[in-house]
């Protein structure tokens, strides 16, 4: 490698050669050539190895050396992980970047779970101690989540947006109700009313399940949309065709077709954001238990 | 004559667009047909709604064409007579047609949008429906209700409880018990030391500093468990001694040693933990730098065997006048010191420590083992004529005189009565139906009453005397002449009178005082029979009945070697450390066995709270033995 690249010394003016970058993104979970998983691997495998290797009396527990010292070290790195919520919201702040702060997040977050089990000896218990390690694990657990989704649904949602934009989602929704507004006005009064059905009890988003699940139900445009067409089947069949009619079914269906993708757009956003909703309050949980859990351990020393 | 028509529809920005149409006409057709005179573009509105007419001056009637009524003033009508003076309002759907009495008599009819229009109420709602924050309360806002929660229930309460709580009271139930002396010698390695049931916790609730708990209490403490500050009595300092003492008084549970030489013999922590125990006020040589509670049922009372070596590895490098040789561990056990008697007294017998090697022990009785234990000398022959317990060898077993005692550990004591008084008769005469007998352990006495009994024996006929059935002295004596009392009492003594020995001097050491007076004229020498040669451990001899396949007898002998073949009672029979590693630490003799024969820990001997050996010139609260002098 040194003697493809030339000598940085060398190199006057600016902008002179780019930077060395791989072509391929790099994500954050192999950040640098993996660096940070190659540094929580390790300080596992030490931790690991300390405790297999030590036999305290009675047992292991937080009590011991090695309790207190895998305590302490646990602890610091709770704090410094969930710095990482301050450290997002500072753009462009050094001296690492965002990313290699995020792959130490993920890679440290996860040798937690031994450092934090060791440091217990795999003693539970209903206890503030016993809490402050069942935070930790939502939190690491739901970190895992996050990491599943954001590895598995950006795609998704790439593919099911096609190449319009989020608010060009919801204009189209609101053009076609405009539309169907319009079209509906000359409209006899129960036809109208079929419309006014469309308009006023579609929600797009709903509760959580209903934009987990992107399951409406029958909304009022479904609702809508299966009577006008029906009625305009009727009227084909009786021979009075109602051109009008006809142009309403077509822009329910247009609509119908648009809040599916806007639902399903819908859907996987909030795949994406619910385990934050776990993972970030249950991080501020855990650190409250962890105060109360370092507090009572002194105050009953 | 006339309407006057103002619509107002409002503009993105908010805004107000405002029309206004005149149209001199009677009557006004309202709905959201193209063709009526007032449109109200709404579907909720019918394509032709309502009529609008002037019927006179000042007054108006409104009247519903499309089957659907109109709201005035929350009601709805289908048809209304109104006074322009009223400023009538009549809803249509989500607009309201204010009425007004204009100029020139005209009506003046203001059409304005109430309810807003159903996009509308969509629009800026992007948020709302792209992100979660639409469906759930926001992050920041279930944040810190988990950590009000949290701070609250497992912070904030039991601290109130803690500072609301008074002085801890301590389970009757458990002082008393912790009060009883601790039975010496108890250890977990033997299995003898029983688990306590765990009591339940007294009748208080829940305490909310529970949920400061690292784990359950042992079995012993179970009933302090909504109790914490029996313990924990002072905020940020480590459980002290004098909280377990509350209970555990010096008196039923002594300490190992002086506490000044326990500090003194111990190896201080240094470097790193030396440090961290000093930063976090965690002072050594607590109880509870040992006795680790929290920790589940038994565990309070578990210390590894690594903690006596810690000390006793090298002790007399920290205590140079220590008596205790340094122990590092079970295969570098010093052989056993006995204490054995070295003065017999019937007050104050002396006892000194020797090497089992060679060591002598002066009980001041004479008795042979070996001479006990044939298996065909006159010994045995008595023992058969006797009914006495015989093994199958026809000797006299060891449980003859070595009778357990109620613990199984070691032995009852010897009494002269019980255990030899079977052929060391102790009978002379039947005086009429009387057996009489001589008082043991009282020379004066049995000089005093011999020579009464001889003194009177000429005039008495109906007297028997025995001739002396004394093992060893069968028969050979023949009756004393009456008459000469001194003479009888000097043959008890010492049997000079027939050249053999006297009834005393078989196994005591008889001296002449000289004295005239012949009740003082003989002394026997103190006897101090010593029954506990290894006070410092404990064997207890029930559990070690076989030993590689031999019971009885031969168990006892297989350590006993000598106990056979001993012909002096100065003979030190206890086997050595030798010895017991036939077993104990031995490696395994079978593949499929974990663990050594036999346990290897320092507690399987030795117990910690048996109070203090002290070096000499201290003063010792240990009683190597009961004494059994002079019997």
């Amino acid at each position: 490698m040194a003697s493809q690249a030339p000598p940085r010394k060398t190199m006057t003016g600016k902008a002179v050669a780019r930077a060395p970058r791989d072509v391929a993104h790099e994500g954050f979970l192999n950040h640098k050539q993996a660096r940070w998983a190659k540094v929580s691997g390790a300080l596992t495998l030490l931790v690991i190895a300390v405790y297999a290797l030590t036999d305290p009396i009675p047992r292991h527990n937080g009590g011991t050396w090695l309790g207190y010292t895998l305590g302490t070290l646990g602890a610091v790195m709770i704090v410094w992980l969930s710095l990482l919520g301050v450290r997002k919201r500072v753009v462009g702040a050094k001296p690492f970047s965002l990313k290699g702060w995020t792959s130490a997040h993920v890679w440290l977050g996860m040798s937690l779970i031994v450092i934090g089990t060791l440091h217990a000896g795999g003693q539970l218990g209903w206890n503030v101690h016993s809490l402050a390690w069942l935070l930790m694990m939502i939190v690491i657990l739901s970190g895992f989540w996050g990491i599943h989704l954001y590895r598995s649904l950006p795609e998704r949602l790439s593919t099911n947006r096609g190449e319009i934009t989020q608010s060009q989602m919801l204009e189209a929704i609101r053009t076609l109700d405009r539309q169907l507004d319009s079209a509906a006005q000359p409209l006899a009064a129960a036809d109208a009313a079929l419309v006014r059905m469309s308009l006023a009890e579609t929600p797009i988003a709903g509760t959580l399940r209903q934009r987990l699940g992107g399951d409406h139900g029958s909304d009022g445009n479904a609702r809508a949309l299966a009577a006008v067409a029906e009625r305009v089947q009727a009227r084909r069949h009786a021979g009075q065709a109602d051109d009008r009619l006809q142009q309403i079914q077509f822009l329910l269906e247009r609509k119908a077709a648009a809040l599916a993708q806007a639902r399903r757009h819908i859907a996987l956003k909030a795949q994406l954001e619910l385990w934050l909703y776990v993972h970030v309050p249950a991080t501020v949980a855990l650190l409250a238990a962890l105060v109360a859990h370092i507090l009572s351990v002194f105050l009953y020393w | 004559m006339g309407f006057v028509i103002r619509q107002i529809a409002s503009r993105a920005d908010g805004s107000d667009i405002v029309r206004t149409r005149t149209l001199a006409r009677a009557e006004i057709s309202v709905g959201r047909g193209t063709d009526c005179d007032l449109q109200l573009a709404d579907l909720a509105v019918m394509l032709r709604h309502a009529r609008i007419a002037i019927t006179s001056p000042g007054r108006v009637s409104v009247e519903a064409v499309g089957g659907v009524p109109v709201e005035l003033g929350g009601t709805f009508v289908t048809r209304a007579d109104l006074a322009l003076a009223d400023t009538p309002a009549i809803d249509i759907g989500p607009f309201r047609l204010s009425l007004a009495a204009g100029a020139d008599g005209a009506v003046a009819i203001t059409a304005e949008r109430v309810v807003p229009p159903i996009d509308a109420a969509q629009a800026g709602a992007e948020a709302g429906i792209f992100s979660l924050a639409g469906a759930l309360p926001t992050k920041r806002r279930m944040a810190w209700i988990g950590a009000a929660v949290v701070l609250i229930g497992m912070l904030l309460l039991p601290l109130l409880h803690v500072l609301g709580e008074d002085r801890a009271s301590l389970p009757q139930a458990m002082l008393a018990e912790a009060r009883r002396p601790a039975t010496p010698g108890q250890a977990f390695g033997d299995g003898r030391l029983q688990l306590p049931k765990p009591r339940p916790a007294t009748e208080s609730g829940f305490a909310p500093d529970e949920v400061w708990s690292s784990g359950p209490l042992s079995n012993a403490h179970a009933s302090l468990a909504n109790n914490c500050g029996a313990c924990h009595s002072q905020a940020f300092v480590s459980v002290t001694d004098s909280a377990c003492q509350a209970c555990h008084m010096p008196d039923a549970l002594p300490d190992h040693a002086l506490p000044a030489r326990m500090a003194k013999g111990r190896v201080a922590a240094g470097g790193i933990a030396g440090a961290a125990h000093r930063a976090f006020n965690l002072p050594e040589g607590r109880c509870a730098s040992c006795h680790k509670e929290h920790e589940g049922e038994a565990t309070v009372l578990t210390v590894a065997a690594s903690f006596c070596t810690d000390c006793h590895a090298s002790l007399n490098r920290r205590l140079p006048d220590t008596p205790a040789a340094n122990v590092p561990d079970w295969a570098q056990h010093p052989d056993f010191r006995a204490t054995l008697v070295a003065t017999p007294s019937l007050q104050q017998p002396v006892f000194t420590r020797a090497a089992l090697n060679g060591a002598k022990e002066h009980s001041g009785l004479i008795y042979p083992h070996a001479l006990h234990q044939s298996a065909s000398n006159a010994v045995a022959n008595m023992a058969q004529k006797q009914g006495l317990p015989t093994g199958a060898d026809g000797a006299l077993p060891c449980r003859a005189c070595h009778v357990p005692d109620a613990a199984g550990q070691r032995f009852q004591p010897i009494a002269m009565e019980t255990h030899c008084g079977a052929c060391h008769d102790l009978a002379f005469a039947r005086d009429g139906g009387t057996l009489r007998t001589l008082p043991h352990g009282k020379p004066e006495q049995v000089a005093g009453i011999i020579r009464d009994f001889w003194a009177s024996r000429t005039a008495r006929a109906d007297v028997q005397i025995f001739p002396r059935r004394t093992p060893g002295l069968f028969s050979a004596a023949p009756a004393p002449v009456a008459g000469r009392a001194d003479a009888a009492v000097v043959q008890v003594f010492t049997g000079r009178a027939v050249g053999g020995k006297g009834i005393c001097s078989d196994c005591h050491v008889v001296t002449n005082t000289g004295s005239a007076s012949i009740t003082h004229r003989f002394a026997i020498a103190p006897v101090t029979l010593n029954n506990h040669y290894l006070p410092q451990g404990r064997f207890p001899h029930g559990q070690h009945k076989s030993f590689n396949g031999k019971t009885g007898e031969a168990a006892c002998l297989s350590c006993h070697q000598g106990a056979r073949t001993s012909k002096a009672a100065t003979d030190v029979l206890v086997p050595g450390v030798a010895n017991c590693r036939q077993c104990h630490g031995a490696p395994v003799t079978s593949l499929l066995a974990a663990a050594p024969r036999a346990s290897d820990s320092c507690d399987s001997c030795h117990a910690y709270h048996d109070g203090a050996p002290l070096p000499a010139g201290h003063r010792s609260t240990v009683q190597p033995a009961a004494t059994e002098a002079g019997r």
